[in-house]
């Protein structure tokens, strides 16, 4: 009699991840939908609610272009670590820094229209890199768990962008809430609310991918990430490299907090980052390591984000819409996981 | 010198204009210039959509546009849907929100806790939607504001305050430093120092209006320094509860929660929408909705709720006389007034307005912490 055992591949067919990754989200809409006609909803009526209020009308997809910007850009930052081996739990911060450094420049410098926004862009990303500097070089000369020092920094820029937007930078009188007066220079909307960041984050994601993939530098980076001890026999710099890509990747998260204040928020406040730095990380394991994956990966997210504001008008709490986010997401890394497996038949 | 800067050239005008009916509705109310009526709708095709910044269960702020919306579906039993969504985050999600509301074919968007610019984004784009903002500060021909003249009441309760306190040290746990809570600590202290000129106002913010463990760990550090009646502006009683399990007084907002700390409570600015969401709604259905200001008075839509049972009798008496003293037409706002750095801030015998108190930015002499 023959024996079934699971065999584990390095890395998974295209088809099998992509039948995973089907069969995992059929999986939770389901358990979704039992769940929901338990309570009383009818869940075929709010599926078409959800298809039809964001694919079917341009409201729906101008909402989706727009939120989509932000999760490109932290969900490219987190895979670009992620090719040298280092885990950028900090795009968090890094989004807010850089978002306090555009507005310190849309704020205060002398520089207008065009100018203002290029000003506020370079000060964005630097401010991203500034943020992850102390985690790179620990990381790098100290070997430093970047997971922790990335982490950590978030607090502090969350609290730093607080602190500014109610207290020294806080426009006085007349605003509903804590935040910088309105910064003048906008970027451009192209389509109802969607800006020129989208094009840009694409454009930065296919960027990333073509270094990566056709540039020596990017062969090195990805060498050193799958195996150090071979990049050191080879005789790369892998810790040159690592501080480099660990800075572009902060660079890349301050972007999307610069595209964030000059694209649609236009005022530096506590919140403004919407969790987009953590939720990079579920795009960037969505995205399995590919640059171009995350712009995938990133409008999936941006899609089930948006179902679920149009479940909470449908009279579903916002704690329900949380679980069965959390479930699609929960059964996608699982179903990705198990596309590594495939059942071999032992002939004894 | 009151601040001005903060008053459009047309409200200015406007203020000016409507001093003399403010009597007569709800506290001031007054009209966009020259906007035009929306057009009528059927009820059984209107959609109405509410967006709270906490959850209805708060007991507090949005449990309290709760009951409005409520009131609005008794009201219109007919129509065709109405929609509501609660936590509606400070962020381009509030954007987002109201984005949905206008797809799924609102007619009348109601946005309980002024989210200013995500909003009026939405409302730039929906010429045919009727917005009203809760404590919004801008008026478009699409979008009017409503809010409470708090600061009548929550003066009522510093004089309560003045005569409860012991050592003389207020705390405050505060939201963000905005208008709200400049007016509302403003007037508390205003009032306790009526009756002890010593009186001064600690006030520590938390960044929330929804967050019952910083709000409970603000109370404690307050006690901890030697404050003895905690007031504030938070959606939910976790600080009645510290001031409970402490033994000093406690004042609150929203609704009457003193089953929390019965003790403690001292009493709470009450406030009610009903009326006025039934009325909007009305006006929006019947096709004379235009965009308005409305700031309520004292004793239509917030007031002081009835004293907590440790409060004094004559305690009670004196804040009522003074209570009783507003209602009559006095304001207890009149210079001179010296900001928290000693600097006279509005001259002796002058009176500020409603909209002066309404967007009021500086602190009183003797409020910290803002």
């Amino acid at each position: 009699m023959a024996d079934f055992r699971l065999q584990r591949l390095p890395s998974a067919t295209p088809a099998a991840a992509l039948g995973a990754r089907i069969l995992a989200i059929a999986l939770a809409l389901i358990i979704a939908g039992v769940i929901l006609a338990f309570v009383g909803k009818n869940p075929l009526a709010l599926g078409l609610q959800v298809v039809t209020s964001s694919l079917g009308s341009s409201f729906g997809l101008e909402d989706l272009g727009l939120l989509v910007i932000p999760l490109i850009l932290t969900g490219l930052s987190v895979t670009v670590a992620q090719q040298i081996g280092a885990w950028n739990i900090g795009a968090e911060g890094q989004f807010y820094a850089g978002a306090f450094a555009a507005s310190a420049v849309g704020l205060f410098a002398p520089l207008s229209g065009g100018w203002s926004l290029v000003g506020m862009g370079v000060a964005g990303a630097f401010g991203g890199l500034v943020w992850i500097l102390i985690p790179a070089l620990a990381r790098a000369y100290a070997n430093v768990n970047e997971l922790i020092t990335t982490l950590l920094l978030n607090f502090v820029a969350i609290l730093l962008v607080y602190y500014v937007s109610t207290d020294a930078w806080r426009e006085r009188g007349g605003v509903a809430n804590s935040a910088t007066p309105r910064i003048k220079a906008e970027i451009p909307e192209f389509w109802g609310l969607v800006h020129w960041g989208l094009p840009i984050a694409v454009l930065l994601a296919l960027a990333m991918a073509g270094l990566l993939a056709f540039t020596r530098w990017g062969y090195e980076v990805r060498l050193i990430g799958s195996n150090p001890a071979a990049g050191k026999y080879l005789g790369i710099a892998a810790r040159r490299h690592l501080i480099t890509v660990m800075l572009l990747s902060g660079a890349i998260a301050g972007l999307a907090g610069m595209l964030e204040i000059a694209g649609s928020v236009h005022r530096l406040q506590g919140g403004i980052s919407n969790n987009y730095g953590y939720l990079g990380i579920m795009v960037a394991v969505l995205a399995r390591g590919s640059s171009i994956g995350v712009i995938f990966a990133a409008a999936l997210m941006a899609f089930i984000l948006n179902s679920g504001i149009i479940l909470q008008t449908q009279g579903l709490t916002t704690s329900t819409v949380l679980a069965i986010t959390g479930l699609i997401l929960f059964l996608t890394a699982i179903g990705d996981e198990l596309s590594h497996y495939r059942v071999v038949r032992d002939k004894s | 010198m009151i601040d001005l800067r903060s008053l459009s050239r047309r409200g200015f005008l406007n203020m000016a204009a409507a001093g003399s009916a403010s009597l007569a509705l709800p506290g001031l109310v007054r009209s966009a210039s020259a906007a035009t009526a929306l057009p009528a709708v059927n009820e059984k095709d209107a959609v109405i959509g509410f967006g709270h910044v906490g959850p209805v269960t708060d007991e507090g702020w949005t449990w309290s546009h709760h009951q409005g919306v409520l009131a609005v579906k008794e009201k219109f039993p007919n129509l065709k849907k109405v929609l509501e969504v609660e936590n509606v985050p400070y962020s381009a999600d509030a954007t987002r929100t109201y984005r949905q509301f206008v797809s799924e074919g609102a007619n009348m968007i109601f946005d309980t806790s002024s989210t200013g610019d995500f909003l009026h984004e939405v409302v730039r784009r929906a010429k045919d939607t009727a917005f009203m903002e809760c404590n919004g500060h801008v008026l478009m021909d699409n979008l009017g504001w409503y809010y409470l003249a708090h600061w009548y009441p929550t003066y009522v309760l510093g004089v309560a305050a003045g005569h409860l306190s012991k050592s003389g040290k207020l705390g405050y746990v505060a939201s963000f430093p905005v208008a709200s809570v400049y007016t509302s600590t403003n007037a508390f202290l205003m009032g306790a120092r009526t009756v002890n000129p010593s009186a001064t106002c600690q006030t520590i913010t938390i960044n929330s209006w929804f967050d019952p463990q910083a709000a409970a760990q603000a109370g404690t550090a307050l006690i901890d320094n030697g404050c003895d009646f905690l007031f504030g502006i938070m959606d939910e009683a976790a600080y009645l509860q510290v001031a409970e399990k402490r033994g000093v007084w406690a004042a609150m907002w929203n609704t009457d929660i003193r089953r929390y700390g019965p003790s403690s409570y001292v009493s709470s600015i009450i406030i009610d929408f009903k009326d006025y969401y039934v009325e909007q709604v009305r006006k929006r259905l019947a096709g004379e909705w235009t965009p308005t200001e409305s700031l309520f008075a004292m004793g239509a839509g917030v007031d002081r709720d009835a004293w907590g049972e440790k409060v004094p009798a004559d305690v009670g008496k004196a804040a009522d006389a003074v209570r009783t003293k507003i209602l009559g037409g006095w304001s207890p706002f009149v210079g001179e007034l010296k900001d928290s750095k000693g600097a006279v801030r509005l001259a002796k015998g002058q009176k500020m307005s409603e909209m002066d108190l309404y967007n009021w930015d500086w602190s009183v002499e003797g409020v910290t912490g803002l």
